[in-house]
């Protein structure tokens, strides 16, 4: 390893299960190079040192690189360590038989045991190339660490033939918890998948990792669990919304964004039959509320049938189990599902967030029987508009706009065009980032990050899984004043997660004040461009 | 029928056998969740289904052309290696190809074998034209590999990324491939009746007749051949088949579930199993099934009270 001031790396991947102060750390001098004017060494600074409560609390997560997303429990007695280990290999078996994880044993089982070990991938991960190489976030580097478990708790054989064809590893607590913490700096983009030439698949790994965390030993991000799939389940909403509370705040965006246009907004509840039931995340309610205010009324100009549910989970399309727990996501499918049901209407209709369309529209299409079809708003949008319905005025977006892909809805489900459909009739400024479409990067919060930012995570998340996307926007806005706040850059980022992880990476690099770069929807560019609105509704002091 | 027709014989049952189980295994697992990636070349080119409105009225065009327009590229030239890792390309480039150019050749042998023991001349007309061919894949192919198995070597051994996941058996298996190719290069270069030899051997296999005596060379060749038919099936290069199902029944696999289709039965047959998953909020015990767990609202209130 390297002096620990500086950047370390492990030399080898069984490094992992040995006893070290830390296995790796980011140097902010290894830190991928932004463009100007970004490029200067106030833009790469240190990620903060970790509390001494935090690293009491997980002393072994801790030490992988000094960043703690998840943290695993500190056993306390020798008993308690072995107990875990005994866990984590159950889990590892359980994950390899069809009756625990039918949901994806076969392209698991394929990604296991037909890596050819090529790092054809690596260099698509923008982790692991923002963090200036770090081995440890070198997409092959966790999914090794499993495959050699694999190969020696799940499928032995002979001993000796296994270690010549896999290598051999020490399993113990000190890998698990390090593992723990490292299947939370893969964002699941899966950009390292589309170039394996055989087909092998890190991300899926991570995401099968984090669910033997899960599933098996109750380990999970709090975001992600309690707050999360649970509180949904519950209470109603990720957000702690109960349908009171929801209802109340909705009304309060129609009544904004009512003003706001010049004409009533009404967002319809529990209508059975309708032909629409929209979902949305309803972190949109609280922190982008012109989001659904836009959403309404676009969906009420153009004479849509629409309808929301006050039912629990009904009012949020969140499926936080798509990133660690496949039981946890099919509940929350589930109940999605039944819900629709029950109001007997013809399509849901998925809102600006992108896990919420991986989650319902593909994964969750094989968790039940009899479901309601799903449908992108970005592809309903695209219908409106082209329609004609809508009365639109490029002229009055007549600033620099960028598109920003988010993975699950393009990478996934190959929703490329609608979004870029509609901006070619409103957006006269718009430019590409390079590159984009399904090729995109993703923004760095993907998988939950963007709503995990305890202890000093979310400073890693700004300094490496966002840089790349940071990288890009400049880019993307090169051919503008970026010394300037004066003329304004939107970038347009369709789904929720992506923009709180925009909304952070900006802030952390100061590039509202310094270089007038905002972000928002797609449906707040569409209002945007309504000639007949009271006032235009972007407002840049408010954004 | 001797000791080298058992061998052969063994060896291609053996190689069958265990490739025929991986992907039975493989095959009868159970249907997974959807997990597809862009770009799915059988969507009509830049359209998913998801880009329709109300997709599932309509019937979606497929262009099974497509997945062709992706696979040959991929396996003949490893587009994905050029596009991605260029400076692998090369070395595993001429590694597989090498071998391709063998296995082809393997099929030209088959034909002027079947042909001399037909009782048709191969030493003129068309017979020669397969003869000069086979000879000339021969050293192009055993050539081309051998560079290919070297130049592979040298970057699984000095490479940092590729010698910090390297495994012994990857060093193994360069050296066995390498062997492979070099002694066919040999053989094919030194002796003057290769092509001769080579489909009297091919033959004798046929027809359990006795096998011509063979070169040293061409004996070893032979030998590490065989070995390679015994081995491979047990290992990670099985990814010249399984890529079919990486592919096919994962990356591009969109099949969406329709009422009464095949997709919804296998659904049934899926959540209907126990569950044992060990963390307390899933609230497994061992009998209850999927369905148990994710209907209704039991398990929330288990939530609640954990």
């Amino acid at each position: 390893m390297s002096c620990q001031y500086c950047g370390i790396q492990p030399n080898s991947v069984n490094d992992i299960s040995k006893e070290s102060e830390q296995l790796a750390k980011v140097d902010p001098k290894d830190l991928m190079p932004l463009p100007a004017p970004y490029d200067g060494d106030e833009y790469r600074p240190s990620i903060a040192q970790l509390k001494d409560s935090s690293r009491e609390a997980h002393p072994a997560s801790a030490t992988l690189d000094g960043v703690l997303a998840a943290g695993a429990p500190e056993p306390k007695t020798k008993e308690e360590e072995d107990k875990i280990v005994q866990q984590f290999i159950s889990g590892l078996r359980k994950l390899f038989t069809k009756e625990n994880n039918w949901t994806f044993l076969q392209p698991l089982t394929l990604s296991m045991e037909h890596c050819a070990r090529c790092q054809t991938c690596v260099d698509n991960c923008p982790v692991y190339e923002a963090s200036g190489w770090n081995e440890i976030y070198r997409p092959t580097y966790r999914s090794e660490i499993l495959r050699r478990l694999y190969f020696k708790y799940v499928r032995p054989g002979n001993k000796l033939l296994t270690k010549f064809q896999n290598n051999d590893i020490e399993l113990n607590y000190t890998l698990i918890a390090r593992l723990y913490e490292l299947a939370y700096r893969c964002t699941l983009c899966r950009r390292c998948a589309q170039s394996c030439p055989v087909g092998v698949d890190n991300g899926l790994i991570t995401h099968d990792l984090r669910k033997l965390f899960s599933q098996e030993l109750g380990w999970a991000p709090k975001e992600l669990h309690e707050k999360g799939t649970v509180q949904q389940l519950t209470v109603g909403s990720s957000t702690g919304m109960n349908s009171v509370v929801v209802k109340d705040n909705i009304e309060f965006i129609d009544e904004d964004i009512s003003e706001r246009v010049g004409w009533e907004v009404k967002t319809p509840w529990d209508v059975e039959g309708a032909d629409v039931m929209l979902i949305e995340n309803a972190g949109e309610f609280l922190a982008w509320p012109e989001n659904h205010g836009c959403t309404a009324v676009i969906l009420n100009k153009a004479g849509i049938n629409w309808t929301m549910s006050s039912e629990i989970a009904g009012y949020d399309g969140v499926n936080y189990g798509l990133f660690y727990d496949d039981v946890q996501l099919a509940r929350v499918a589930t109940r999605h599902f039944q819900i629709a049901k029950d109001l007997g209407v013809k399509k849901i209709v998925m809102g600006e967030c992108g896990h919420e369309h991986k989650a319902l529209a593909t994964i969750a299409d094989r968790v039940g029987v009899d479901l309601a079809p799903r449908e992108s708003i970005l592809t309903l949008l695209a219908d409106i508009v082209k329609s004609g319905k809508l009365k639109l005025d490029p002229s009055r977006n007549d600033f620099a706009i960028t598109l920003h892909d988010p993975c699950n809805t393009v990478r996934n489900l190959g929703i490329v065009q609608p979004q870029r459909d509609v901006l070619k009739l409103i957006a006269p400024k718009f430019r590409e980032m390079t590159p984009h479409g399904i090729h995109n990067y993703c923004c760095g919060g993907g998988s939950g990050f963007a709503i995990m930012s305890g202890n000093n995570f979310e400073d890693w998340r700004n300094l490496v899984s966002s840089r790349k996307k940071f990288a890009q926007v400049l880019n993307a806005f090169g051919d503008e004043d970026l010394n300037t706040d004066e003329t304004k850059k939107y970038i347009c980022a369709p789904c929720s997660n992506c923009k709180g992880a925009l909304r952070d990476m900006l802030e952390f690099y100061g590039a509202k004040e310094k270089s007038g770069i905002y972000y928002g929807g797609l449906v707040e560019l569409v209002v945007n461009a309504m000639p007949d609105t009271a006032e235009p509704l972007l407002d840049w002091d408010m954004m | 029928m001797s000791a080298l027709h058992g061998l052969v014989y063994l060896s291609v049952l053996i190689f069958l056998v265990a490739c025929v189980a991986r992907a039975v295994r493989i095959a009868r697992a159970p249907m997974h969740l959807r997990w597809e990636l862009q770009p799915v070349p059988h969507e009509k080119p830049g359209k998913s289904m998801y880009e329709t409105v109300d997709y599932w009225e309509k019937t979606l065009e497929k262009n099974h052309f497509g997945e062709l327009a992706v696979m040959i590229p991929e396996i003949l030239l490893l587009r994905g290696v050029w596009e991605h890792n260029r400076s692998l390309w090369f070395p595993s480039f001429a590694l597989h190809f090498g071998l391709y150019l063998l296995i082809g050749n393997m099929g030209l042998v088959l034909v002027i074998a079947i042909m001399a023991l037909s009782g048709v001349e191969v030493g003129t007309g068309f017979g020669l034209l397969l003869t000069n061919a086979i000879k000339a894949v021969a050293i192009v192919g055993g050539g081309l590999g051998t560079i290919g198995s070297i130049l592979m070597l040298i970057k699984r051994a000095t490479d940092d990324g590729l010698s910090k996941f390297a495994t012994p058996s990857h060093f193994f298996n360069l050296v066995h491939l390498g062997a492979i190719y070099v002694t066919v290069l040999l053989w094919a270069l030194l002796d003057p009746s290769f092509v001769v030899n080579l489909s009297a051997l091919y033959a004798g296999l046929l027809t359990l007749n006795a096998i011509p005596a063979l070169s040293t060379i061409a004996m070893v060749h032979v030998a590490v051949v065989l070995l390679f038919f015994v081995y491979l099936p047990f290992t990670h290069m099985t990814h010249f088949f399984t890529k079919y199902f990486t592919y096919h029944s994962v990356r591009w696999e969109t099949t969406p579930n329709v009422k009464g289709g095949k997709v919804e039965k296998n659904i049934i047959k899926n959540v209907t199993q126990p569950v044992t998953w060990a963390a307390p909020h899933i609230g497994a015990d061992g009998k209850k099934t999927w369905v148990d767990l994710v209907s209704g609202t039991g398990e929330v209130k288990k939530e609640k009270e954990a």
